[in-house]
C-alpha cells in the first residue's frame, strides 16, 4: 500500500516534471522566436534607427565676404563678438554665478530669473545664453574673473559690421535673418539661421558673399551630448566684393548733402561708367539695424516722413526740369528743327490754344538762340522748338541718353521714371496727347520723371560726345569701351558749349558757382512740385517768398569736369532746395573741386 | 568528503562559470572596455559564491531539511525588517546590509520558499495532497512574502514569487482544476490590484502596450533596447563595438539590460548561445530532480530550476518587449550581488541534492 502509493506519487511527479520541462522549453522557444524577429527579420529597421540615434549633422556657417570701396577700404566686414553662456552642470549654484556676473555686467533681475527658470528645464550640460554681443572691455572684465565665476562659458561669433555707419548704407544695404520666403532661396536652403543681405549690394550679391556651408557629423548620446566629431568639412568664406565707390568722395558729398533735409549726389567716371559716389540723405545706420534689440531704431526709421530707407539716387523720381533741355535741344538739332542761328523771341510767355505757358523770367529773355537759351535757361525757346520737334522724337533722344530706363547694375529696386510719348500716354491713360503737354515736357516738367543716376548717365553721355555709357558699380579690371552714337556728336558739341557758358559766362544760371580750381560745365534745373497759380505769378515776388519747405521747388544740377576731355559727370538733386542755381550747383562745384584735389 | 567533491556535478558548475564569464565580458564592454567598475567585482563575487555553493553542497542534507522552515522564517523576518526600515526610515528600500553585503531579502526568500515547500511536500503523504486544507500552508508560505514584496513595491519580484509558487505547486502534484480555479481568481483580481499599483508601475504597464507613443518617456527604454538587439543582427557589431550602450542609449545597461548589450555586440548567435546555456543549466536541474530518490531533493531541484527559468524568461521577455519592464536581472550575467548570490547558493543546494539523492530518510528520528 505505502509502496504503491509512493510509486504512484513518483510517476505523478515524473509526469509533472516532464510537463514543466516542456513548458519551459516552449517558453524558451517563444523568446527565441522573438529574438529571431528582432535580430534577424527586422534587423535592418533597427540598424537604421541605431544610426539615426547617434549621428547628428551640424552645419558650419560660412563667413560672409567683405565689401571694399574702390581703394580697398573696408566698407562691410565681420567682427568677432562674444556671447556669454552659463552651463548649469558646471556650477554648484547658478544663482550665485549669475549674481557674480551681474556685478561685472548688469543683467536685469527678470532676465536672471528667466535664466534660472530655463536652467531647470533644459539638460544640465546645455548652455544657456546670458549675454549677447558683449564688447572687448566687458569681455576682459569677465575673462579676468572667469575663474571665480562657476559655469561661465564664452563663445565667439561673428557679426556683420559696417565701418562707416550711414555713409554708404543705401548702396551696401544690411543683413538680417531671412524671412519665410527668403528661406526658400537656393543659396541658403541648408542654412536657416544664416544672415542674408536685405538691401543694396548685400542683397544683389548674396550668392557671392555668402560662401559655402560646411558641415560636421557628430556622434551624440541619448542626452544629445556630443561624444566626438566623426567628419568635418569646413565652410568656405564668401567672395569679397569691391565696389567702384570712392569712400572719400562719398563721405564728402554726404556731408554737403546733410545741410539739406533730403537730396542726392551721383558722381560718375565717364571713361568707365564707374559710379564713384552715390550719396543719398537722409540715410540710416545699418549697424543699428543689425544690433539687437533694434525695434526702437527700426520704428524711428520707418516713422521718419523723409523715409531714410529710400535710396534717392535710384529710387527718387524727380521732374528733371531744365536739365532736360539738353535732350530737347539735341533732338531739335538732329532733326533739323534748329541750328545754331535759329532764334526765338522770349517775352516771358507764349500761348497755345487757350493756355499761357510762362518762362521762369516773367519779363522775358528777348531774342534767344539755342546757346543762350540753355545758358540762361529760357523756357520759351524750348516751348517753341518742341512744337516743331514733337514729343515722340524728344522721347527717342531722351532714351538714347539713358533716361527712362533701368540699368543693368546690381542695385535692387531702381525706379524707371517716365519719358512720355504718344504711345505711352495711350497705354497708360488711354488718352491722346495734347500739344500743350509737349511744351511742358520740353522743360522737363509734366509727365517727365527721372532719377538722379539717370541724370548722371545722361550727362556722361553728353560729356563723352555721345558714348553709350552704362553705369557700373562693381570694380572690374578690364577696360570698357562704350559704343559711340555718332549721329549726336555734332549736336552734342553745340550743347556742350552752351553748358560751358551756363557756369562760366556772366548771365549763365550757374555763373555764381564757377570754379577756377576745377572748371566745369553743366546745367541747372528747378522743378516745380506744384502748379503755380495765376495770382501767385502776378504777385511777382513769389519765388523770393519764404514758402513752406514741402512746397518749394526741387533744385537740380548736372555737370561735367574738366571742360576739355571731361572725366567726371555729376548730378545733384536737393529736394525742395529752391533753385538749382542757388542750392544744387554749389554742391556740384564742391564735389568737383574735391575730386580734382584727389587726383593730384 | 573527497568522494563527494569528486562526485559534484561539474557540468553545472562549468555552465555557471561560463554564463558568468559571458556576463563579465558584457560588463567589461558596458564600462567602455574596462574591468572596473563592474566586471572585476562580478568575477570576484563569482569566485566567492561558487566557493560558498560548494560548501553548501557538501554539508549534510538532513541539516538543510531540518532547518528549511527556520530558514524561511528568518528570511521572512529579514524581508519584514526591510519593510519596517522602509516605513520608519527614509522611504522605500529593498536592501539590507549584512556583514558589508548589500542584500535584497526578496531574492533570498525565493530560495527559502523553495526549501519550505520542498520540506512540506516531502513530509506530506501523497494521498493527503488532494485535500484542500493541505493547500493552506503552501499558499501561506507564498502569500506572506508576496504581500511584503508587493508593498515594497517590487512588482517584478512579486510576480516571480507568484510564478515560482505556481510552478512548484504544479510540480508537486496539485490537481489541475485547482490551477484553473486559481487562474480565474487571479483574472478577477486584476482590476482590484491595479488600484494598488504605484503610478510608475501603471506607466510601465501602459507604455508596454504602446511603447512608441511615448518614445522619450517610459517607452524609451524598451525602444532603445529593441534597437540595440535588432541592430546587432545575426553576428553582432563586435565586442566593444555596441554603440547603443556606449552612447548611453541603453538604460541600466549593466544590470537589467545587459542582455541587449550582448545582443548588440554578439548578435542573434550570442543571444541564442546564452539562451541555450540557460536551458542546459535548467535541464541539469531537472535531470537531478528526476534522479533524486526523495521528494525534498526533487522539489528543491525543480524549484531552483524554475526560479532560474523565471528570471531568465522574465528578463529576456522584458528587454525584447514581450512583457512590461518590471526590473528583473538576468541571473549570473547582470551586475548585482543579491541575485547572483541567490542563484549560485540555490544551485549549491541542487548540487547537494544530487550528492544525497540516494538517501531514503531525511528525518533523524
Amino acid at each position: 500500500m505505502f509502496y504503491s502509493d509512493e510509486k504512484k506519487q513518483y510517476s505523478v511527479l515524473n509526469r509533472r516534471t516532464f510537463l514543466l520541462y516542456l513548458l519551459k522549453v516552449s517558453f524558451f522557444s517563444i523568446v527565441g522566436w522573438r529574438l529571431y524577429n528582432i535580430q534577424i527579420k527586422d534587423s535592418q529597421k533597427y540598424k537604421t534607427l541605431s544610426k539615426n540615434n547617434q549621428i547628428d549633422v551640424e552645419i558650419i556657417y560660412p563667413l560672409r565676404g567683405k565689401i571694399y570701396d574702390t581703394n580697398k577700404i573696408v566698407l562691410a566686414s565681420n567682427i568677432k563678438v562674444f556671447d556669454v553662456y552659463i552651463i548649469p552642470e558646471n556650477t554648484k549654484n547658478i544663482n550665485k554665478s549669475l549674481n557674480e556676473l551681474n556685478q561685472i555686467i548688469k543683467i536685469d533681475f527678470s532676465d536672471r530669473l528667466k535664466i534660472i527658470e530655463l536652467s531647470k528645464k533644459v539638460k544640465k550640460f546645455e548652455k544657456i545664453k546670458v549675454l549677447e554681443n558683449i564688447n572687448w572691455s566687458q569681455l576682459e572684465k569677465i575673462e579676468s574673473n572667469k575663474l571665480n565665476i562657476e559655469g561661465i562659458f564664452i563663445s565667439q561669433d561673428y557679426m556683420r559690421t559696417y565701418q562707416f555707419d550711414n555713409t554708404v548704407s543705401h548702396l551696401i544695404g544690411y543683413t538680417n535673418k531671412p524671412n519665410q520666403e527668403e528661406v526658400e532661396l537656393p543659396f541658403i536652403s541648408n542654412m536657416p539661421n544664416l544672415e542674408i543681405g536685405k538691401d543694396g549690394i548685400e542683397k544683389s550679391f548674396n550668392p557671392y558673399l555668402i560662401g559655402k556651408s560646411g558641415q560636421r557629423e557628430i556622434e551624440v548620446n541619448s542626452f544629445g551630448r556630443v561624444i566626438r566629431e566623426i567628419s568635418r568639412k569646413d565652410s568656405q568664406k564668401g567672395d569679397d566684393i569691391q565696389v567702384t565707390i570712392d569712400l572719400r568722395i562719398q563721405q564728402y558729398a554726404l556731408n554737403l548733402l546733410k545741410e539739406h533735409k533730403a537730396g542726392s549726389a551721383v558722381l560718375m567716371d565717364i571713361k568707365s561708367g564707374n559710379i564713384l559716389c552715390m550719396a543719398s540723405t537722409p540715410s540710416y545706420n545699418p549697424n543699428k539695424i543689425i544690433q539687437k534689440p533694434n525695434k526702437k531704431y527700426w520704428d524711428s526709421v520707418l516713422e521718419n516722413e523723409l523715409s531714410p530707407l529710400t535710396y534717392r539716387c535710384i529710387q527718387g523720381l524727380y521732374a528733371p526740369g531744365s536739365t532736360f533741355k539738353m535732350v530737347v535741344a539735341i533732338a531739335g538739332i538732329v532733326h533739323g528743327v534748329i541750328d545754331t542761328n535759329t532764334k526765338h523771341f522770349c517775352n516771358g510767355k507764349i500761348s497755345l490754344g487757350e493756355r499761357l505757358y510762362h518762362c521762369w523770367k516773367s519779363n522775358g529773355h528777348g531774342s534767344m538762340n539755342v546757346s543762350n537759351a540753355i545758358k540762361e535757361s529760357c523756357d520759351v525757346f524750348f516751348y517753341e522748338i518742341s512744337k516743331k520737334i514733337g514729343i515722340d522724337k524728344i522721347a527717342k533722344v531722351a532714351e538714347d541718353f539713358g533716361l527712362g530706363k533701368i540699368y543693368d547694375v546690381p542695385l535692387p529696386n531702381q525706379k524707371k521714371g517716365i519719358i512720355p510719348s504718344r504711345d505711352w500716354k495711350k497705354k497708360k491713360y488711354n488718352e491722346s496727347w495734347y500739344p500743350g503737354e509737349t511744351l511742358i515736357s520740353a522743360i522737363g516738367q509734366g509727365f517727365v520723371l527721372t532719377n538722379p543716376l539717370q541724370l548722371a548717365v545722361m550727362t556722361s553721355i553728353i560729356a563723352s560726345n555721345g558714348k553709350n555709357i552704362q553705369p557700373n558699380i562693381i570694380k572690374q579690371n578690364k577696360e570698357i569701351e562704350f559704343e559711340k552714337l555718332e549721329k549726336y556728336e555734332n549736336a552734342i558739341k553745340i550743347i556742350k558749349n552752351s553748358m560751358f557758358k551756363v557756369v562760366n559766362e556772366s548771365k549763365g544760371t550757374a555763373y555764381n558757382s564757377r570754379s577756377e580750381l576745377a572748371p566745369f560745365a553743366g546745367k541747372t534745373g528747378t522743378s516745380q512740385v506744384r502748379r503755380i497759380t495765376v495770382a501767385e505769378r502776378e504777385s511777382d515776388d513769389f519765388r523770393k517768398k519764404e514758402v513752406e519747405w514741402k512746397k518749394r521747388d526741387h533744385a537740380l544740377f548736372v555737370g561735367y569736369m574738366p571742360v576739355q576731355k571731361p572725366r567726371y559727370a555729376v548730378s545733384v538733386v536737393i529736394e525742395h532746395g529752391g533753385s538749382g542755381a542757388s542750392t544744387a550747383a554749389p554742391i556740384a562745384k564742391e564735389i568737383f573741386q574735391f575730386t580734382k584735389n584727389l587726383e593730384t | 568528503m573527497l568522494n563527494k567533491i569528486q562526485n559534484l556535478n561539474y557540468l553545472l558548475i562549468f555552465l555557471v562559470i561560463l554564463i558568468s564569464f559571458i556576463g563579465a565580458a558584457g560588463l567589461y564592454s558596458a564600462a567602455g572596455g574596462s574591468y572596473s567598475p563592474w566586471a572585476s567585482r562580478h568575477l570576484i563575487r563569482l569566485t566567492f559564491f561558487i566557493f560558498l555553493a560548494v560548501i553548501l553542497a557538501l554539508i549534510n542534507i538532513k541539516f538543510i531539511y531540518q532547518f528549511a522552515y527556520i530558514f524561511f522564517i528568518l528570511s521572512l523576518l529579514l524581508l519584514l525588517s526591510v519593510e519596517l526600515i522602509g516605513v520608519f526610515g527614509k522611504g522605500a528600500t529593498r536592501w539590507i546590509n549584512i556583514l558589508g553585503f548589500s542584500i535584497q531579502p526578496s531574492e533570498l526568500i525565493k530560495i527559502t520558499i523553495i526549501l519550505a515547500l520542498a520540506r512540506f511536500y516531502h513530509d506530506l503523504k501523497f494521498d493527503q495532497i488532494k485535500r484542500i486544507k493541505n493547500l493552506f500552508f503552501p499558499i501561506l508560505i507564498l502569500f506572506l512574502p508576496f504581500i511584503l514584496v508587493v508593498i515594497q513595491p517590487d512588482l517584478g519580484t512579486a510576480l516571480s514569487i507568484a510564478m515560482l509558487g505556481i510552478l512548484i505547486l504544479f510540480a508537486s502534484g496539485i490537481r489541475i482544476w485547482k490551477f484553473v480555479l486559481g487562474f480565474f481568481v487571479l483574472i478577477l483580481s486584476i482590476p482590484l490590484s491595479l488600484n494598488y499599483l504605484q503610478p510608475y508601475q501603471k506607466d510601465r504597464i501602459f507604455s508596454f502596450l504602446n511603447p512608441e507613443a511615448d518614445a522619450l518617456g517610459r517607452g524609451y527604454q524598451l525602444i532603445q533596447s529593441k534597437i540595440a538587439l535588432g541592430s546587432g543582427g545575426l553576428t553582432g557589431k563586435g565586442f566593444l563595438e555596441g554603440s547603443q550602450s556606449y552612447l548611453q542609449y541603453l538604460p541600466e545597461k549593466q544590470t537589467d539590460f545587459i542582455f541587449t548589450l550582448i545582443g548588440e555586440e554578439f548578435g542573434f548567435i550570442g543571444t541564442m548561445f546564452i539562451i541555450i546555456l540557460f536551458l542546459l543549466l535548467i535541464s541539469v536541474c531537472f535531470y537531478i530532480s528526476i534522479k533524486s530518490n526523495h521528494i525534498f531533493g526533487r522539489i528543491l531541484s525543480i524549484g531552483v530550476g524554475s526560479n532560474l527559468f523565471i528570471y531568465v524568461i522574465m528578463n529576456i521577455s522584458m528587454v525584447s518587449g514581450l512583457m512590461p519592464v518590471v526590473g528583473i536581472p538576468l541571473p549570473l550575467v547582470s551586475y548585482g550581488g543579491s541575485a547572483m548570490l541567490a542563484i549560485i547558493i540555490s544551485l549549491g543546494l541542487v548540487l547537494n541534492a544530487e550528492l544525497n539523492g540516494n538517501l531514503k530518510k531525511l528525518h533523524n528520528a
